[in-house]
């Protein structure tokens, strides 16, 4: 009887989600914080995410499974951010960010702090957007005209590709193991 | 948890008459209108930045196809939600071909999706999506055609998924208490 149980635990434990390994994204300060549209990077070394700070909806970025904060460079001015997306080693973070009235889709190369900016026609609306892992496509959900659509854009002519196997990024414009100001 | 093992079926197919994946490249234009045409791309791409180059083919076809929403990329797939008249469902493109391929028994009518994620060779999507009054999030394996729910323990509400390149981990955005957070599930 014990034996037959310990195989249908064995199998059971094969299938079921409930077995599966699960966590919280971690601490990101004092208290309890919301957390809100997470993206993992492809190797998944990074996670994005929205939090409030001082009012405003602010992109951070993760080391996990550490939890450790990397710096962003000149996105970290920009908030209100949303819909963060990050390429496979994590070189590239694109988000949308408010300009002025307008809402403007941008990628920050972590490895230079270069941001590149990316205009829409100006009757198109960025609500959602996902950066291909190897960098060189975007798709972007615009409002057009009360109508959502989803727009693809090739980027192979504006990023080197960020491929598995490629060097971690500290982020910043810091090269990889320079102490970043302020990370934890 | 349950499994559920599906029978193939059809998937959705858009009508690809006329269809040439890429850009468009203009045609009937002397040399020197093209050296114009770039001089002033050149010079509208100082003021405006870089401009990212649409792919319209894939574009229109995507237009085509209704309202489209919740883009998720990796490798050569693209996911996402598409509809029309009020019905949306999962649609999972390939990019590099510009068609889209079937998801047996992933899309069911009284289901709403609300966020999709997918892996790198596209066997793995992740969709959280409303049924019978609940929000869900599923697991589909396309190879095996397999669909699986991944509870939320403790208890909460999904709401935003993103997926590991390798589909072995997700991110999921949980409302609990009236606080967003977010949870990794490592997926065997």
């Amino acid at each position: 009887m014990a034996l037959v149980l310990a195989l249908l635990l064995v199998a059971l434990s094969g299938c079921g989600s409930w077995s599966w390994v699960r966590r919280s994204a971690g601490p990101i300060g004092l208290g309890q914080d919301n957390r809100q549209d997470p993206a993992l990077s492809g190797n998944g070394r990074l996670l994005a995410s929205i939090v409030e700070r001082s009012g405003r909806d602010t992109v951070i970025l993760q080391e996990q499974p550490s939890g450790r904060l990397l710096p962003l460079g000149p996105l970290q001015r920009q908030q209100p951010h949303r819909s963060p997306s990050l390429s496979w080693n994590g070189r590239y973070l694109a988000v949308i960010v408010q300009q002025g009235a307008r809402r403007l889709s941008v990628i920050e190369d972590r490895s230079n702090g270069q941001l590149h900016r990316l205009p829409l026609p100006a009757d198109s609306e960025p609500q959602r957007l996902s950066l291909a892992p190897d960098g060189r496509r975007l798709a972007i959900e615009v409002v057009r005209g009360g109508r959502s659509l989803v727009q693809m854009f090739d980027l192979s002519s504006l990023l080197e590709a960020d491929l598995p196997g490629g060097l971690p990024t500290t982020g910043g414009g810091l090269v990889d193991g320079e102490a970043a100001p302020g990370q934890r | 948890m349950k499994r559920f093992r599906l029978g193939r079926s059809q998937g959705v197919r858009w009508n690809l008459s006329g269809f040439k994946p890429g850009w468009i490249r203009p045609v009937g234009l002397s040399l020197l209108h093209l050296g114009g045409l770039s001089l002033l791309g050149l010079g509208l791409g100082g003021c405006m930045g870089e401009m990212p180059r649409p792919m319209g083919g894939l574009d229109r076809q995507l237009e085509q196809a209704g309202s489209s929403s919740a883009p998720a990329l990796a490798g050569r797939w693209l996911a996402l939600i598409a509809g029309r008249g009020g019905r949306d469902q999962v649609l999972l493109v390939d990019v590099e071909r510009g068609l889209p391929v079937p998801l047996p028994g992933l899309n069911r009518p009284d289901a709403q999706p609300l966020s999709v994620a997918v892996n790198r060779d596209g066997n793995r999507l992740a969709v959280v999506r409303q049924r019978d009054g609940q929000t869900e999030l599923v697991l589909y394996r396309r190879e095996l055609m397999a669909l699986e729910s991944v509870a939320m323990q403790p208890p909460g509400v999904p709401r935003r998924v993103s997926l590991r390149g390798d589909g072995h981990e997700l991110a999921v955005e949980v409302s609990r208490g009236g606080l967003w957070q977010i949870d990794l599930i490592a997926i065997p």
